[in-house]
């Protein structure tokens, strides 16, 4: 378990990333916090010809509070996620998230980036970014440019990133203030990659019904997807519990993740539907309770 | 963590004072200090210089025959030295240490033939381990392709492919033992309960993994230093092997960080860094990384499919059991069956069966092969033995506590023969009963179990389960099996020199590879300060290689706490004797007026007549005139203890002779959540009360207890070593292969009665296999009790959360179609 012969590069400045990306191209990594990447160079899983080490670009590491978004730098480390107060008053739902992500020493170096730009299907903040409606902002040759999360991945780690283009800031639109959200995920230990996984974030009306609604699924297929059918059953609906149950199922058929030593197909579709349902009913008893810090 | 301890009847004096000062008192443990601040000398910090080392190519096949080995690229490589193969293997040396049929020879790197996905076929040896990884992805292996055998029932049948063909079938190993009438037993049965189990594959998995390092030294002698090997014992096995005279190998123990068995005998490593060291003629390192350990160790554990069966009357009683067991060996038969002789050791649990019927098939295939894990196959029959009884339980409408107390060998029996001839020597099975349950309020649990199902919608399940954990094996376990075995040993010891140096103070040496991360050195000191009343904290410990090593068999199956105290004891005594009749000569009293109490030698009553230690040793060492006419300068003792109540097989292994017989016991009681649509579950309670007899150290005792509990859960809920049916591993890393964390392991509630052994010193008995001799039966029980309306039963380990959610499924289909 020791990687191959790589070169080292340790830009200091996003435009002199973004100049060895355009040199490199696909046969340089970026290396944010390493808790997949050095993993799979020292299993060979991956040989880049060179590692591209960000940590020293200052910028990347800011997180801005803005009048419809909460920007974060693509070098913010997950921990900051679950600790800081303006996280939680921004986007409630970020850090409910991130407790999820492997273990506390895991976040302390893990980055929002790495982990948007690892893509890996399991992953909780790419289904925190499709659910909440994220904007990737990527920078390359020809300047800046903002993607739209549910268009950003594109696979089982693969994102729309280009070769010669770097990550570097994501923007969560703000939480209304009457939002409620949940999050429910099943994996064999604490800290280990999500069997399944559901997001979901809903408004109420006056009436009780649902007014808006977002459900994110994880690890159910090869990229984070919207659980869109489940969505248009409850919108307009008073989300009962039977409705919720009765909506949930919808998910099912989005499953298609094969077995694993861990799940086999049959046992994520039943899953899927279960985090669905307590994800939303957690979300709706939120937003009727009116729980924000 | 709270811990409860019953005291050991025999633990006070007369006079109420407690008879011991150190044995049975928790003291931390010697060894931690160093280990906590970074100087444990593990086998990777060792320097040396111009030390070459090692990274293996290991097989991306199950089954093939190896073509061609192209190492011309690799060779290229700057900084790589050699490349080593099978025929090199097959050239120069002898197959490795095998106590299973010679017709199934191993090399520590394949020979002509690959047998699994991850064995080691070339091995390449560079200037570090980086670029001797570089060297293996240069390599060009070429394998025709052989067909897969990984069903072990498959691997029977007439048509599969044979893993050894000069052994000229997959079944290494077949015999039915059956003691008693059990067939009369199974006819006057009331009810017989059967069951078809699976335990799964896992594996010890300890931090550190096994290594290395060899050197060729002076006068031709081959230094290996190595972190497993139990070398005293087989030090000259290694030798046999690698063609080299057993005074030309010389192995120093090395302090590993952990093993639970991995380490145990585990030869495979030290003898390919010998055979590599000899190749190049320099230091070489092979150090085992992950992928090796988890897929190409000595040591995967039990995969055992069971037929059982238990005979019952109507009123509960215990009558026969019939077990058919297929075990899945893998490739190679490193310990025969051995692991097979630790179930019969313990075959009817703590309870009066009088009839067992024992069939095993071992069978050969395309997997990694079996060795040592905690409980060495023990932990297997306990499960499939509370299994039976908790089905018998439940048919019967009786609680688990109760069929089980109905049951138990009385502490009247002992010493008790059970069917097949070992001997239990004592226990008192209704007290660790009547602890655990003190220790838990079961009638809570029970309520609280309807209501939370009544009026939560919530289900929670109580697993209880009485097993037993024999400990401190006799060799003969490992020959009994055959009619006409090559080697019927039947030596077990372990030796201790004890040193009082000039100044007076402590040595210890110990003789065997004992550093697994237990507390060997710990026990010394304690052992060493009850006999002469020094402080523990002032003896030093020591280890010899194997040079110098008196006969030793290192820790395994929970011998080394009861062995280890015999020679310190046996080596005391012949010292405190010589330091008597020192004293005794020059104060001019009768030796026999004289005893050692608190580190001085002095007259009994009159404790201001006496010497101090110090004075005793300065006259052994510096002056012989003053010594007693005959003896000799010096103040060192040694003592080989060997096993203290082992007996052979009969001719006709109608009687199996006694070959575990100091037998520990425990009582596990486990309440769990159960979520039937997620199949996860959630710990409520747990409490766990051994007997190990005398207890030594409780701080020590309770960790393997709780770690043992771990690993149970482990195997139980977590781990597994999957081969698909094409025979590929799926479990190559800690991804797929999940230890218990924290966060997954019960807070527990220990206790512990203390019922001596007569045959031991001090009574003790060993407990290091704890927990896991217990936990997946009260696991399984606890999950099939919350699901009971479910019909749910755990039949195959480790139950995963689909496979509960499965069962839950397939129940309420069939509930819709009724």
């Amino acid at each position: 378990m020791k990687p191959p012969r790589f070169a080292y590069y340790d830009p200091a400045s996003v435009a002199e990333a973004v100049e060895l990306k355009s040199r490199f191209g696909t046969d340089a990594l970026v290396l944010a916090g390493g808790q997949s990447l050095m993993q799979d160079l020292n299993t060979r899983r991956t040989r880049p010809d060179a590692l591209l080490d960000i940590n020293r670009i200052t910028s990347l590491q800011e997180l801005q509070v803005g009048p419809t978004h909460l920007e974060l730098g693509a070098l913010v480390r997950q921990h900051r996620l679950e600790t800081d107060p303006a996280v939680r008053r921004a986007v409630p739902l970020l850090t409910g998230v991130t407790h999820h992500i492997g273990h506390v020493e895991n976040r302390h170096r893990g980055t929002v980036g790495g982990s948007m730009a690892q893509a890996d299907p399991w992953a909780e903040l790419p289904t925190a970014a499709v659910t909440l409606d994220a904007e990737m902002v990527i920078e390359g040759p020809a300047g800046r440019r903002v993607e739209a999360a549910r268009d950003f991945f594109t696979g089982r780690g693969t994102t729309s990133i280009a070769p010669d283009e770097l990550l570097v800031a994501v923007r969560f639109p703000l939480t209304p203030a009457d939002a409620g959200w949940g999050f429910v995920e099943v994996a064999r230990r604490e800290g280990d990659r999500a069997m399944a996984a559901a997001a979901a974030q809903l408004r109420l009306d006056d009436a009780g019904r649902v007014a808006s609604i977002a459900i994110g699924l994880t690890s159910i297929t090869d990229h984070p997807v919207r659980a869109a059918e489940t969505e248009a059953q409850l919108l307009g609906q008073v989300p009962t519990a039977d409705a919720v149950a009765a909506a949930a199922r919808a998910v099912e058929q989005q499953v298609d993740r094969a077995d694993d030593v861990h799940a086999t197909l049959g046992y994520r579709r039943h899953l899927a539907i279960t985090v669905t349902q307590r994800a939303v009913l957690a979300a709706v008893q939120r937003a009727q309770e009116g729980d924000r810090p | 963590m709270t811990t409860d301890i019953t005291p050991a009847a025999v633990d006070a004096a007369p006079d109420g004072q407690p008879k011991r000062k150190w044995i049975g008192r928790s003291m931390k443990r010697v060894e931690d200090p160093r280990l906590l601040t970074g100087r444990g000398g593990f086998i990777a910090d060792q320097k040396i210089p111009g030390l070459l080392h090692a990274a293996i190519y290991r097989s991306p096949v199950p089954h093939g025959r190896i073509v061609s080995i192209d190492a011309t690229a690799a060779l290229a490589i700057p900084g790589v030295v050699a490349v080593v193969t099978g025929e090199d293997c097959k050239a120069k040396m002898n197959p490795c240490m095998n106590f299973g049929p010679t017709t199934i020879p191993q090399y520590p790197l394949a020979v002509d033939k690959v047998r699994y996905v991850g064995e080691a076929v070339v091995a390449v040896i560079a200037e570090s381990r980086y670029l001797a990884e570089d060297g293996v992805d240069a390599l060009k292996v070429e394998f025709e392709e052989l067909p897969p055998v990984v069903d072990p029932m498959k691997a029977l049948q007439e048509d599969a492919a044979l893993l050894h063909e000069e052994h000229g079938s997959n079944l290494a190993y077949e015999r039915t033992f059956t003691f008693g009438e059990v067939d009369d037993a199974f006819a006057q049965a009331d009810l017989v309960v059967s069951d078809t189990l699976h335990w799964g594959r896992s594996a010890g998995m300890p931090l550190e993994t096994t290594g290395a390092i060899a050197r060729p030294g002076l006068n031709g002698v081959l230094e290996i230093f190595c972190n497993s090997m139990n070398f005293s014992y087989f030090v000259w096995l290694i030798a046999t092997a690698l063609n080299v005279p057993s005074n030309r190998v010389t192995i120093s123990p090395v302090p590993a960080g952990g093993s639970f068995g991995s380490k145990f005998t585990a030869h495979k490593v030290p003898t390919l860094a010998g055979f590599l060291a000899l190749q190049v003629n320099r230091p070489v390192s092979y150090i085992e990384d992950r992928f090796d350990h988890i897929m190409n160790s000595d040591h995967h554990a039990s995969d055992r499919y069971y037929d059982a069966k238990l005979a019952v009357t109507s009123d509960g009683i215990l009558l026969g059991l019939d077990i058919d067991v297929v075990d899945d060996y893998g490739a190679y038969l490193q310990f025969g069956v051995g692991t097979h002789g630790n179930a019969l050791s313990q075959g009817v649990g703590p309870y009066r069966i009088k009839n067992l019927r024992y069939g095993l098939r071992a069978v050969l295939t395309n997997k990694c092969q079996q060795g040592a894990y905690r409980g060495f196959g023990s932990e297997v029959q306990n499960w499939v033995l509370e299994r039976l009884i908790d089905q018998a339980a439940e048919r019967l409408g009786m609680a688990p506590e109760e069929i089980r107390r109905k049951n138990f060998i009385q502490p009247d029996e002992f010493p008790y023969k059970i069917p097949g001839g070992n001997l239990y020597d004592s226990g008192d099975y209704p007290a660790v009963l009547d602890k655990a349950l003190s220790m838990i309020d079961l009638e809570h649990w029970r309520k609280e179990q309807k209501r939370l199902r009544e009026e939560e919608g919530r289900y929670i399940g109580i697993g209880l389960a009485t097993t037993q954990e024999r400990s401190v094996f006799s060799s003969t376990e490992f020959w009994y099996w055959f009619d006409e075995p090559a080697f019927p040993i039947t030596s077990s010891p372990e030796s201790a020199t004890i040193t009082v140096d000039p100044a007076g103070e402590f040595q210890v040496l110990l003789h065997s590879q004992a550093m697994w991360g237990n507390s060997p050195e710990t026990v010394a000191a304690m052992v060493v300060a009850e006999e002469f009343g020094v402080d523990p904290s002032t003896v030093n410990i020591r280890y010899a290689d194997s040079a110098h090593a008196l006969p030793g068999t290192g820790p395994g199956g929970s011998r080394f706490t009861v062995m280890v105290t015999g020679a310190i004891r046996g080596a005391a005594k012949k010292l405190q004797k010589k330091i008597i009749e020192i004293a005794a000569h020059t104060l001019e009293v009768p030796p026999e007026d004289m005893e050692i109490t608190d580190g001085r030698v002095q007259v009994k009553g009159a404790p201001e007549l006496g010497q101090s230690l110090a004075e005793v040793a300065l006259t052994a060492y510096f002056f012989a005139l003053n010594l007693p006419p005959g003896m000799t300068s010096g103040l060192e003792e040694a003592y080989t203890y060997d096993h203290p109540l082992t007996t052979l097989p009969s001719p006709d292994r109608s009687d199996l002779g006694i070959f575990y017989p100091i037998m520990g016991h425990n009582c596990h009681i486990a309440v769990m959540e159960v979520d039937p649509e997620t199949g996860m579950t959630t710990w409520l309670d747990y409490v766990a009360v051994h007997d190990a007899g005398t207890i030594v150290n409780p701080i020590t005792l309770g960790g393997h207890v709780t770690g043992g509990t771990a690993q149970g859960v482990g195997t139980a809920q977590l781990e597994e070593l999957v081969y698909d049916s094409d025979g590929q591993f799926k479990s190559s890393s800690f991804w797929e292969y999940l230890v218990p964390s924290a966060t997954e392991v019960p807070p527990m509630k220990l206790g512990h009665v203390e019922t001596p052994s007569p045959y031991t010193e001090f009574g003790i008995k060993g407990g290091g296999e704890g927990g896991r001799m217990a936990t997946p039966a009260v696991i399984s029980a606890a999950i099939d009790d919350a699901l009971r309306e479910y019909g749910m039963r755990v039949r195959n380990l480790p139950v995963r959360p689909a496979d509960i959610v499965a069962a839950v499924q397939a129940a309420r289909q069939e509930q819709k179609a009724d």
